[in-house]
C-alpha cells in the first residue's frame, strides 16, 4: 500500500521547489529519469483487464527495471476524511526480460511515458519520496530520445510513501503535515482531483530565489531555519 | 499606565458589583447618571467580558490540541491572537477615558483602607523598579551628566529625533519589501495576488492534461498506424525487443519468429483468439501482419491436395503426415483448394517454422475469412438455426464469428485454427455441437461437423503434424483434457462423432473448427450425414433445451449407428 498525493508547479518555479525541498528534507536530491511503459492485457476470458507498470530507471550506469502494480484505492467515509490516497501498490525489481516476460503473457503496450526530474527521499514521520518531474511523452515508441512534454509549463510533484493496512493512518498524517510546509509553492491533492497553481507561488519563488532565502548547503539544519524562517514570515 | 488601568478597573468592577449586590435599604451609592453615561462604562465591561471570553477561547483550543495531539492550524490561532490584541487595545483606550474621572476609588479613609491607602497612593517606585530605572538613567545620560540641564535636555532631544528617523526609515523600507514581495501588511487582511483568469483557466486546462496523462495515460496512446517501432531503439530496450523491417508481413514474422520462438508462439494462440478482434499492434507486431495476411490469402488454408483431414483416422486414406500443417479441405471449394496449394508450395518454400508462423497467420485469416466464402453455402442453415442460445453460452470473444463459422463449416478449420480458438471456445462448441447435429442437409454437414464433440484425440495429431513448437502441444492438450474420456483415439473419434455430443462435458471447450472438420470428413467420405436429415426438426425443437443434453441422446444415438455405418 501507499499513501500518494499530487500537485503541479510552474516550471519556473520548480528551482525555488528544490530549494525549499533541499531545505525541509535535508537529503541531497537524486535525478530522475525513469522510462515508465504501462501494459495492459487484453481480458480473454472474461476477466477483469489488468493493468502492470515496468519502470525503467535510465539514470543508473546500467537501467534497473521495476514492475509496479497499483491498485484500486481505498475507499469509504473514512477515506474520503484521509487528504491523501492510499492504495494497493506493490513494487518488485525485475530483470531486463521482464517486457518480454509481460508481452508473452499477453500483456500489450498501452502507453508510456517519461519522466525526467529529480527526487528526494528522507524519512520525517514515514519514509518519503518527493518527486518534482516534467512529464514526457514519445511519439515514436519507445523513442526516449525524442521524448517531448505533455505540459511544457507544468510539472508534476509527486509525494508518496509506503504504508500498510496497519499504520497508513500514521503514515498519511505524516504525509499530509510534510504537505503544508510547501503550501507556500504548491497545493497536493488526490490523484485526480485538481488543485490548480497557488497564488503565492511567485512570491514564495522569489523569495527562495534571493540571497535570504538560505543558499544551497553545507548545513542542512541551518539552511532548514533560514528558509522556513523566510518562506513564512509574512 | 497598564497597571493602573488594571486596577481602575477592577475598581470599577467592584464598583459595579456594590452597585448590584445590596438592593437592601442602604443607600447604594450610585455615580451620577451622566457620569455613567459620560464614561460608558457598560462598554467597558462588555468589553472586558469579551476579551475575556477571547482568551479563555484561546487556551480552549490549545488544550484541545493538546489532548488530541493534532497539529494546530497557525494561522487560525495567529487570526485569534490578533483579536485578543485588538480588544485590549480597545479596552485600554475606554479605560484612559474612565481613569479621567477616577483617580481613586476609596474616597475617605476608614478602618478598612487605612493600611493599604498609602501603597496605592505612594509613586515612589518599587525597589527592583527602581534600581532598574536608575541604571537605565545612567545608561542614558552617559556622558551628559556634567552638562548642565538644558544641554542635557537638548542632547536627548536630539537623541530621541535621531531614533525617530530611524524608526521611520525602518518603517519605509519594511513597507517597500512587503509591497515588492507581495506579503500584505501587517495588520488588516491579506491581500492575495490572483491570477488572471485567462491564466488560470490555461494553467487549468494543462494542469487536466497531465494529470490524466499521468495517472490514466490519456494523451499518451498513439495510435495503431503510427505504433511503429522506431528503428534507433533506446539502450536500455535494444536487447529486449525486436526490430522488424516492417515491410513484409512474411519477413517481418519470420524474422520475429525466428528471434523470439517461444513468446511468438506462444503469443499466436492466444493471438488468434484475439484475432478475430482485430487486436492493437502488439510489440512484436505480429497480429499487425496478420489481417493483412488475411486479406491476401483470403480463404487460404494450408491443406494438402488431400481432401482427408485426418491424420490419424484410419478411415482417411491419405496420409496427412507428410505435410507439416494437416490442414483440412474441402472439395466443394475447388477454388479455395487451389489457393491452398499454392500457398501449400510457398510455405514449403519458406524454412519450417516460418511456415508454421505463416500458417498461424493464415489460420487466423481464415477465421476471418470464413464467413464470407461459406455464408452462400449455408443460408438455410443460418435462418434455421437460433444464433441467441449460441451466444448465451460461454461468452467467448470470438463467440459470434466462430457461430458463423460452425455453420458454415466448409471451409476448413484447420486443426490450426482448432486449436487456436480450442481453448476458448470448448464449451461454447460443445453446446452447438448438439444441436447442430441434428439438422439435416447436406449443408448441415457443416454444423453436424460444428456440433461433433471432439476430443483432443484428434486435436493432438493435427497438432503435432503441424505445430512443431512444443510450447503449443501442451497446452492444448491442457485446454481439451476435461473433455470426452471416450475420445481416445482418432477412429472412435470418428465414428463416435454423434454419440460424442451428447456425452461430452457441457463445461469442456471444444474447438468448433475441428468438429468442422470431422463432420466435412464424414461427409466427404462417407456420406453418412444423411441420416441427419429426419432429425432436423427435432434439434430445432431442441434448441431450446442447450443445457441438456438428453434430450439430445436419443438422436445422437441414432446418428451412431447411422455413421458406424
Amino acid at each position: 500500500m501507499e499513501c500518494v498525493v499530487q500537485g503541479i508547479i510552474e516550471t519556473q518555479h520548480v528551482e525555488a521547489l528544490e530549494i525549499l525541498l533541499q531545505g525541509i528534507c535535508g537529503v541531497q536530491r537524486d535525478r530522475l529519469r525513469v522510462h515508465e511503459i504501462c501494459l495492459k492485457n487484453n481480458p480473454n476470458l472474461g476477466n477483469v483487464a489488468s493493468e502492470v507498470r515496468l519502470l525503467c530507471d535510465l539514470e543508473q550506469p546500467e537501467p534497473t527495471w521495476t514492475v509496479k502494480h497499483l491498485g484500486g484505492a481505498m475507499r469509504g467515509a473514512g477515506a474520503e476524511q484521509i487528504s491523501v490516497l492510499v492504495r494497493t501498490m506493490v513494487e518488485s525489481k525485475v530483470s531486463k526480460n521482464a517486457l518480454r516476460l509481460f508481452n508473452a503473457l499477453g500483456y500489450k503496450l498501452d502507453h508510456e511515458l517519461l519522466r525526467v526530474g529529480f527526487a528526494f527521499h528522507f524519512q520525517r514521520g514515514a519514509q518519503i519520496t518527493v518527486t518534482v518531474s516534467s512529464v514526457n511523452k514519445m511519439l515514436k515508441l519507445h523513442a526516449t530520445d525524442e521524448a517531448v512534454p505533455v505540459t511544457p509549463g507544468i510539472q508534476l510533484v509527486e509525494v508518496t510513501a509506503p504504508a500498510s493496512s496497519e499504520n497508513y493512518t500514521e503514515v498519511a498524517s505524516a504525509v499530509s503535515s510534510f504537505c503544508e510546509y510547501l503550501a507556500p509553492l504548491l497545493h497536493l491533492s488526490k490523484p485526480g482531483v485538481s488543485t490548480g497553481v497557488v497564488p503565492t507561488a511567485a512570491a514564495a519563488a522569489v523569495s527562495l530565489m534571493s540571497d535570504g532565502g538560505g543558499t544551497t548547503l553545507f548545513s542542512p539544519h541551518t539552511t532548514r531555519i533560514k528558509t522556513a524562517g523566510l518562506a513564512w514570515s509574512i | 499606565m497598564e497597571g493602573v488601568a488594571m486596577q481602575d478597573q477592577s475598581q470599577q468592577q467592584q464598583q459595579q458589583q456594590q452597585q448590584l449586590v445590596p438592593p437592601q435599604p442602604v443607600a447604594v451609592e450610585r455615580l451620577n447618571q451622566a457620569v455613567v453615561q459620560q464614561l460608558n462604562l457598560e462598554a467597558v465591561k462588555t468589553r472586558a467580558i469579551s476579551l475575556f471570553k477571547a482568551i479563555s477561547r484561546i487556551l480552549e483550543d490549545f488544550d484541545a490540541y493538546a489532548r488530541t495531539n493534532t497539529t494546530p492550524k497557525w494561522q487560525d490561532i495567529l487570526g485569534q491572537y490578533s483579536m485578543v490584541n485588538l480588544e485590549l487595545f480597545n479596552i485600554v483606550d475606554e479605560i484612559r477615558k474612565v481613569s479621567k474621572a477616577f483617580v481613586v476609588h476609596p474616597k475617605n479613609v476608614n478602618a478598612e483602607n487605612a493600611t493599604i491607602l498609602p501603597v496605592m497612593l505612594s509613586s515612589k517606585l518599587l525597589p527592583e523598579m527602581e534600581i532598574d530605572d536608575n541604571s537605565k538613567r545612567e545608561q542614558l545620560l552617559l556622558g551628559m551628566q556634567n552638562l548642565p540641564i538644558p544641554s542635557q535636555i537638548e542632547k536627548l532631544k536630539s537623541r530621541i529625533d535621531m531614533i525617530g528617523a530611524a524608526c521611520e526609515s525602518a518603517e519605509k523600507v519594511l513597507a517597500d519589501t512587503r509591497k515588492a514581495y507581495c506579503f500584505g501588511t501587517r495588520q488588516g487582511p491579506q491581500i492575495l495576488p490572483t491570477l488572471d483568469k485567462g491564466q488560470a483557466l490555461k494553467i487549468q486546462e494543462q494542469e487536466n492534461l497531465l494529470r490524466a496523462a499521468v495517472n490514466s495515460g490519456e494523451g499518451l496512446r498513439l495510435p495503431g498506424d503510427q505504433r511503429q517501432m522506431t528503428p534507433a531503439l533506446p539502450m536500455h530496450l535494444v536487447d529486449l525487443l525486436p526490430v522488424g523491417d516492417g515491410v513484409h508481413t512474411f519477413s517481418d514474422a519470420s524474422g520475429m519468429y525466428m528471434k523470439n520462438t517461444p513468446p511468438l508462439s506462444s503469443n499466436s494462440i492466444g493471438n488468434q483468439g484475439n484475432l478475430l478482434q482485430a487486436s492493437g499492434a502488439q510489440l512484436i507486431g505480429r497480429s499487425a501482419a496478420s489481417p493483412s495476411a488475411a486479406t491476401s490469402a483470403t480463404s487460404f488454408d494450408n491443406t494438402t491436395a488431400s481432401p482427408v483431414p485426418y491424420a490419424n483416422s484410419p478411415r482417411s486414406g491419405t496420409n496427412m503426415m507428410n505435410t507439416p500443417s494437416p490442414q483440412q479441405q474441402q472439395q466443394q471449394q475447388q477454388q479455395q483448394q487451389q489457393q491452398q496449394q499454392q500457398q501449400r508450395q510457398k510455405m514449403m518454400q519458406l524454412p519450417h517454422q516460418q511456415q508454421l508462423l505463416a500458417q498461424q497467420q493464415f489460420r487466423q485469416s481464415q477465421m476471418q475469412g470464413l464467413g464470407q466464402n461459406q455464408m452462400s453455402q449455408l443460408h438455410d442453415l443460418q435462418g434455421q438455426q437460433k444464433f441467441q442460445q449460441l451466444h448465451g453460452q460461454h461468452q467467448m470473444q470470438f463467440s459470434q464469428p466462430m457461430g458463423h463459422q460452425q455453420f458454415q463449416g466448409r471451409q476448413l478449420a484447420s486443426g490450426h485454427v482448432q486449436h487456436g480458438i480450442g481453448q476458448s471456445q470448448l464449451g461454447q462448441g460443445n453446446q452447438l455441437n448438439r444441436h447442430l447435429s441434428q439438422f439435416s442437409g447436406a449443408a448441415n454437414s457443416a454444423l453436424f461437423n460444428a456440433a461433433q464433440g471432439t476430443s483432443n484425440s484428434q486435436m493432438i495429431p493435427n497438432m503435432s503434424a503441424t505445430v512443431s513448437s512444443q510450447s503449443l502441444l501442451p497446452r492444448m492438450q491442457f485446454g481439451l483434457a476435461g473433455n470426452n474420456p471416450q475420445r481416445s483415439h482418432a477412429s472412435q473419434m470418428l465414428s463416435d462423432q454423434m454419440f460424442n455430443m451428447g456425452a461430452s462435458n457441457p463445461g469442456s471447450m471444444m474447438p468448433i473448427q475441428q468438429q468442422q472438420q470431422q463432420q466435412q470428413q464424414q461427409h466427404n467420405t462417407q456420406g453418412a450425414f444423411g441420416n441427419m436429415q429426419p432429425n432436423a426438426q427435432n434439434l430445432q425443437s431442441n434448441m431450446v433445451a442447450l443445457q441438456n443434453a438428453q434430450q439430445n441422446h436419443p438422436n445422437f444415438a441414432q446418428q451412431r449407428q447411422q455413421n458406424q455405418q
